[in-house]
């Protein structure tokens, strides 16, 4: 029983994680249209900017603002440069740039710090909490609060503020936000920028988890779509369940089924709920189902 | 756009001139490196004591006055490029001996540089590569993965003190030809010696938790864990093991094990016991003054560790084989390969044990020391001597 | 600029290669092509091998996502199962000429099964689908170590001729160059035939498709079973020039690499697949020429060369997509019939 309990426990600080990162995937296709894989790739060069800014000395938190407003601007200079040209093209040509895309800036990350695993200031101390028979570490704790946070924070700026409610005016119909008055190039813009950030959040907070940082952190984005999917691309909230499934199911898979198979179910089970949840529900559990006229 | 256009052209036009610029008398020696793949962490130090021994060797009289010519290449752990690599090196640049690194492509090539005849040293010290009579063009300088287990399997015995039952062992090891090539001689020798194998963990090439693999360690209560991967690997599972509270003692093989290990993993590093088969950087041994003097002069400001020894070691072994196989007027493959079993206790200064190969057996030594982690520093807490028992040839 | 082009029939009109000119100059690239196995450097016949190997895969991914419109990124996991299947088959005897046919035979069938989803899912969903593949492909292949050796792979023993081992690039490329013509050949008049019109017609619109009597389920699975046909062939001739094959030799990069081959050459082209896979297999020896060329002075480079592939392959992709979607067959077409109706081209 507390085997279960702590792969649950553990299953749901990573899976927070994964939904701050299927949010920034959600909010981008949801304004724009667009499945941006170079997800995972914002996350890296969040992480890799933070390091780079706390290794000279600066205290966290101008690190933290630092990392945010560059991948904000990343999200916009992105927008502008590369999602523009290609408004109106074939969804592959929209989903092979994307791939490029992070092909590239994977490149960069590589050519500027190397693969080596760069250590990051210790920020939490290692030894665990004690949530009841569980232990816990630290720094998951502060993680899955944090992710809480932004999430009610999200949410609550999707329903209420008007970027937010214009967002959502966009993803539904661009001809009809723009005779209202709405600047679609802005919201995308601002829905790429918000994206961005987002996963930043989420690399810092993975790297922080680790105590380092290296290009494996940048495979997140892939991991993540199975919970994009499941949750329903479109869907905010889906985004969120989705992340936390995906990583409760990752854990547990791996902790009673590596044993059976020889490992490696940990990293293939997400993609075999992702086939199921497509032959059952292709929209996702809360994604809204797409007529196609002629 | 003219301008633009002229320069390209020049530049491309030199840059076919350069790459067909005759060596004249210089000796081509391959070098297979990973600078940017998933043991890059281990393989950039490595690589970098290959190069400056190459450099230094050629500024100190060369082979008999001839200049080593090392044409490296970065292959990212990739074993195709791996290959590529190999065909190009063996087919267009001739090397007479290639300087390798990784256990899954030096498997994989093994029949080829068997058929090429290139002497091939590979940083994989996996016990497959030790019988001649299987892989006579394979060498490397340490003891193999196997008995550098058995010899920590050893200390794990003389460690565990508790008379009522055996010590339980775990072993993490990579789901790749590199994690695994100790294993199955490790299960053999914890049988012989009388440890319980209690659980064996797969983790993936990368990867970022650990936990659920430790937490079904956890639940069939080894007291010490052996893991077989890198660096960065055994730094994320020591600190996933101090986040969920484990008592067990960690070990790791000499890729996992360095200066680097306790700047990275930090304190969960303290403890942790590892197999240490090339001295770390600055240890007072003899052959130390030599790294040093050519650290100085060429990049003061660069740190270095054990890996960066184990590179230099190579170039030791590897010219010295080739001073004697010029002598003899045989600087091919074949005769490469004679010379390198000629060594009979070569003495490397201290920075690893003598090196002895044999047409019969290429294990170049079976001493292994054993180091851990004190106050954030490696100290040697024992050595263990693993016999030349013919039964392990090969495993 | 070309004259005296006068068909009579149908059958001329329609042919190919339709003047004499057109023919003559394929005759000598045939010739010239076939030339290069006998005077060759070893390494440059392996670059040629992986070329042509590439050509069929892309070829075979055109057909399923450049001419059927569907979406798929399972290409690496194809390549794989042809490629064990190969070494399964030949690791017990039997000969080349029945195991790559058979390799390809195998891999259609496992496309058929991976095409079922196809019928519900469409475009970026249908890409999420095969990239699930992809994954479970490779979690089954890492597991089956009886037949695929695991993660230590495998090795496949060269193809024999009348008990002669064609194992080296030179003999080698003699049997994958005309496959490949072959495989092109093939699927040129493919797309001439009912049913290479029935599959153009669901990329550009399966729902009228449908209404205009194409049985659309039908054709879809039958173009993921061609294509993984090719694909499999590819993977099966991959598997005799590695010699040993592992999980890492199909990541899921490769199938990344062979969609942006098709990018790039041209979606819905056979010229297209040929240039693309040609392009982007000569993209890294370019680069690596003048690496090794320049790191005289800057010994940096050697180690920045992967991640400078990465990032040359990244940035060809972008900037392919911006100024030149429709690819490179399209800019050679334009480049030709520049030359074609010179000095009346405008």
């Amino acid at each position: 029983m507390e085997f279960f309990l702590q792969l649950l426990l553990n299953g749901l600080v990573v899976g927070s994680i994964y939904s701050l990162v299927a949010l920034g995937f959600v909010i981008i296709f949801k304004s724009s249209g667009i499945l941006n894989f170079a997800q995972g790739e914002f996350l890296l060069l969040g992480a890799y900017v933070f390091l780079a800014v706390a290794s000279a000395h600066a205290p966290i938190g101008a690190a933290l603002l630092l990392t945010f407003a560059f991948s904000a601007v990343l999200g916009i200079v992105l927008e502008r440069l590369v999602l523009r040209p290609l408004i109106g093209e074939p969804i592959i040509s929209v989903i092979m740039v994307t791939l490029g895309l992070s092909s590239v800036l994977r490149a960069i990350v590589q050519g500027i710090w190397g693969t080596d695993t760069r250590p990051l200031p210790s920020v939490f101390s290692l030894d665990p909490i004690q949530l009841g028979p569980l232990p816990i570490a630290r720094g998951y704790l502060y993680s899955a609060g944090c992710v809480a946070v932004l999430l009610v924070v999200l949410t609550l700026f999707f329903k209420y503020a008007r970027p937010g409610i214009a967002m959502r005016a966009t993803a539904d119909s661009q001809q009809v936000a723009l005779s209202m008055g709405i600047s679609v190039r802005r919201i995308f813009a601002l829905s790429w920028s918000i994206a961005a950030v987002v996963s930043a959040v989420g690399g810092i907070l993975l790297a922080t988890m680790r105590g380092g940082v290296d290009g494996s952190l940048a495979v997140l984005g892939l991991k993540v779509l199975p919970a994009v999917i499941v949750g329903g691309l479109d869907s905010i909230g889906g985004a969120i369940l989705g992340g936390l499934l995906i990583g409760v199911l990752e854990n547990l898979s791996g902790g009673y089924l590596d044993p059976v198979f020889g490992g490696g179910v940990k990293e293939v089970a997400p993609f075999v709920a992702l086939v199921l949840i497509l032959m059952v529900r292709p929209y996702g559990l809360f994604g809204k189902v797409r007529i196609e006229r002629v | 756009m003219h301008s633009i256009r002229t320069a390209l052209f020049v530049l491309c036009a030199a840059a076919a001139v350069r790459a067909q610029a005759p060596a004249g008398g210089d000796i081509k020696v391959g070098g297979i490196f990973d600078l940017t793949g998933i043991t890059s962490d281990v393989g950039k130090p490595f690589a970098q004591g290959v190069r400056d021994g190459v450099s230094w060797t050629n500024e100190n009289g060369g082979i008999n006055g001839k200049k080593i010519r090392l044409v490296d290449v970065d292959y990212g752990y990739k074993i195709p490029e791996a290959v590529a690599a190999y065909k190009r090196m063996v087919g267009d640049d001739k090397v007479v001996m290639i300087n390798g690194w990784g256990t899954g492509d030096t498997e994989g090539l093994k029949a080829q540089v068997n058929q090429d005849k290139i002497p091939y040293l590979s940083a994989s010290f996996s016990g497959h590569l030790t019988d001649p009579s299987k892989t006579p063009y394979n060498f490397f300088v340490a003891p193999s993965y196997s008995d550098q287990l058995r010899a920590w399997l050893h200390w794990v015995k003389d460690d565990w003190k508790d008379k009522s039952r055996n010590a339980k062992v775990a072993f993490f090891y990579g789901d790749n030809a590199y994690g695994k090539a100790p294993i199955e001689a490790g299960r053999r020798y914890c049988k012989e010696i009388g440890i319980d194998l209690v659980d064996e963990e797969i983790v993936p090439g990368a990867f970022q938790d650990a936990t659920s693999q430790l937490l079904n360690m956890k639940q069939k209560g080894a007291d010490y864990a052996y893991i077989n991967v890198t660096t960065t690997g055994v730094s994320t599972i020591l600190r996933d093991a101090k986040k969920l509270g484990l008592a067990t003692k960690f070990g790791s093989n000499p890729y996992g094990f360095s200066e680097a290990l306790p700047q990275v993993a930090k304190e969960a590093a303290e403890g942790v016991t590892g197999v240490v088969p090339h001295v770390p950087w600055g240890e007072k041994v003899p052959g130390m003054k030599r790294l040093m003097d050519f650290h100085q002069k060429n990049h003061p400001a660069d740190t270095h560790d054990a890996l960066y020894v184990r590179g230099w070691t190579y170039v030791l072994v590897w010219t010295e084989a080739l001073k004697r196989a010029d002598k003899a007027k045989a600087l091919t493959g074949e005769g490469v390969k004679a010379a390198l079993e000629t060594l009979k206790n070569f003495d490397l200064g201290g920075l690893t044990e003598p090196v002895t190969y044999t047409a019969t057996d290429h294990r170049p030594s079976t001493k292994t020391p054993i180091y851990q982690v004190k106050g954030g520093k490696l100290v040697k807490v024992a050595e263990y001597d693993m016999p030349r028992k013919p039964e392990w040839l090969g495993l | 600029m070309r004259s005296g082009e006068f068909h009579t029939t149908y059958r001329a009109d329609m042919a190919i290669f339709d003047t004499a000119r057109a023919r003559r100059v394929l005759g000598v690239f045939l010739v010239v092509l076939f030339a290069v196995p006998l005077v060759g450097s070893s390494y440059w016949l392996d670059v040629l091998n992986r070329t042509a190997i590439a050509v069929i895969a892309a070829t075979g991914l055109n057909i399923l996502t450049g001419f059927t419109g569907q979406i798929s990124l399972g290409n690496a996991a194809f390549l794989a199962i042809g490629a064990y299947a190969t070494a399964w088959l030949a690791s017990h005897g039997v000969p080349f000429i029945l195991v790559i046919p058979a390799a390809g035979i195998l891999t259609a069938l496992a496309g058929m099964v991976f095409g079922v989803p196809s019928l519900r899912l469409k475009g970026l969903y249908l890409a999420m689908a095969t990239l699930a593949a992809h994954f479970i492909v490779e979690f089954m292949v890492t597991h089956w170590d009886s037949v695929t050796g695991g993660v230590n792979g495998t090795s496949v023993p060269p193809p024999s001729l009348f008990g002669l081992a064609l194992g080296s690039d030179r003999a080698l490329a003699f049997l994958i160059l005309p496959a490949c013509i072959l495989h092109l050949w093939f699927a040129k008049n493919l797309f001439r035939t009912r049913v290479g019109k029935a599959f153009v017609a669901i990329r550009d619109q399966d729902i009228s498709a449908e209404v205009m009597g194409v049985q659309v389920f039908r054709f879809k699975v039958l173009a993921f079973g061609v294509s993984s046909f090719y694909v499999g062939v590819a993977g099966s001739l991959l598997a005799y020039h590695a010699r040993i094959i592992s999980p890492e030799n199909f990541p899921l990069s490769l199938a990344i690499d062979q969609l942006g081959m098709i990018i790039i050459g041209g979606l819905g082209s056979v010229l297209g697949s040929i240039l693309g896979a040609i392009f982007l297999t000569l993209l890294p020896e370019v680069l690596r020429l003048l690496t090794s060329a320049l790191s005289g002075e800057f010994p940096a480079l050697v180690q920045l060369f992967a991640p400078l592939k990465l990032g040359v392959f990244g940035i060809t992709i972008v900037l392919f997509l911006i100024f030149e979607p429709d690819g490179l067959a399209a800019r050679w077409r334009r480049i030709r019939n520049y030359f074609r109706l010179y000095p009346f081209s405008y």
